[in-house]
């Protein structure tokens, strides 16, 4: 992983996940990149201060009648434990790279290859089955077709880089498309690329294969 | 902290006092100095956590509980729901307590951040999500890298967020408060302002980035 990244996601969302108001897909994207970066963890931090103000300067609503004494009857009840979080298997990462901590109960399935070097995995939520998360895994030097967005694209790069035109997202790296970008992310030479993907609403690819490819894939 | 005070469940305030101060745990520092209500707070919570202490326990709710129960009241849970999530939060206060670090964050920051994972874990009705991660370990990943915030003290970071929230125009605080507090998607937000959507994204985009800029040069 690089030391230093350069790319974040915008103050917005993370303002929306120190306040835990982001869907399924994007909060597991930002929880996925917060692992990854120092910064950002900084950044959700002092915004949930802002929280704490905001509750303080709450007016209150009175609580019900005896609601002090049924809290404090709890306090030394036993301790509902919850079950341990379920670590599901995950298929094999290229030596020397590590599934994020925030995806270890999610259900992924095996590599699928959806066209000439392009593998690409679906990650099921268990709590949430309608969250659109998948993971991308494109072999040194190819590029996804050119393609824009119907919603918004979020990616963290897990491994390897690649390159949109716009700009080159190392390992860390964090990315948000809106339905106005329109790229064709190309695969660094050195390497195979992964990334894990939040996307709201389709992909809309250009060529005629690529749609193909898509409505089979259900992105 | 009176250390000698038997805990006295049974025989608490009148239900809707809404005041910090017992006779027993009186605004007063050690030397005698007067002791703001937010340092109190904070004195409570340590109390809690080292000494298991009910009536720092009880101060602690008899503060937080009627905020927290309008809070949630106000952002989508019904009056019961409300009630039930408060006390349920403060239990979750009482267990965790070890974990409370009053250097990283206030005790309202922190029952607003256990109170919302635990309306999302009811939502979502199970048990997995992060909340219920091991505890050492999500501490472990909260801490890697936030080295720095051990310089300042809880003081001068409630000092930051309010100046830095005040250096925000009235609209950016709207915005603020609307998506981050009140628990509003953006689509909302734009219906409520009667403003398109993008507009909308864009102005918050502006906001939160405001917000991070002026947390960041409020840093002492």
């Amino acid at each position: 992983m690089q030391t230093v990244i350069r790319h974040h996601p915008d103050d917005a969302l993370l303002l929306a996940h120190a306040g835990r108001s982001l869907a399924t897909g994007p909060a597991l994207l930002v929880e996925t990149h917060l692992e990854a970066c120092a910064r950002c963890r900084q950044v959700v931090l002092d915004f949930e201060r802002v929280g704490g103000g905001l509750l303080e300067a709450e007016a209150g609503a009175p609580v019900d009648d005896g609601a002090l004494q049924a809290v404090l009857a709890r306090l030394d009840g036993p301790v509902a434990r919850p079950p341990p979080p379920i670590v599901r298997p995950k298929p094999p990462l290229p030596a020397g790279s590590n599934w994020p901590r925030a995806l270890r109960h999610c259900r992924i399935s095996g590599w699928r290859p959806m066209g000439p070097g392009m593998r690409w995995s679906r990650v099921s939520v268990p709590h949430d089955p309608q969250a659109n998360v998948l993971l991308l895994r494109i072999g040194a030097g190819k590029c996804l077709p050119q393609h824009t967005h119907t919603g918004t694209e979020l990616t963290q790069v897990l491994y390897g880089a690649f390159d949109d035109g716009r700009s080159v997202f190392d390992a860390g790296d964090f990315d948000e498309a809106d339905t106005d970008i329109l790229h064709q992310p190309v695969v660094q030479a050195q390497g195979e690329c992964i990334c894990l993907a939040s996307v709201d609403g389709r992909l809309l690819f250009d060529s005629w294969i690529a749609r193909w490819a898509s409505a089979v894939v259900g992105l | 902290m009176s250390m000698d005070a038997e805990p006295s469940p049974d025989t608490p305030p009148p239900p809707g006092d809404a005041g910090d101060a017992r006779p027993r745990l009186a605004l007063v520092g050690a030397a005698g100095e007067p002791v703001s209500p937010e340092d109190q707070r904070d004195r409570w919570m340590v109390a809690v956590a080292r000494d298991q202490d009910r009536e720092a326990f009880a101060g602690l709710f008899r503060h937080f509980a009627p905020k927290l129960k309008a809070w949630l009241w106000k952002t989508g849970s019904s009056p019961a729901e409300a009630e039930e999530l408060a006390q349920d939060a403060f239990v979750m206060l009482w267990r965790k307590a070890v974990q409370f670090d009053p250097a990283r964050a206030s005790v309202g920051a922190w029952l607003f951040t256990i109170a919302r994972n635990l309306r999302i874990d009811r939502r979502r009705a199970i048990h997995d999500s992060w909340t219920s991660l091991d505890d050492a370990e999500a501490q472990a990943v909260a801490d890697a890298g936030c080295g720095q915030e051990e310089a300042l003290s809880r003081r001068q970071h409630d000092e930051r967020v309010r100046t830095a929230m005040s250096g925000l125009t009235q609209d950016q605080r709207t915005l603020v408060r609307l998506s981050f507090y009140e628990d509003m998607s953006h689509a909302r937000i734009a219906a409520e302002l009667k403003l398109p959507l993008g507009t909308v994204k864009t102005r918050l985009r502006r906001a939160a980035a405001c917000l991070r800029n002026l947390l960041e040069e409020c840093k002492p």
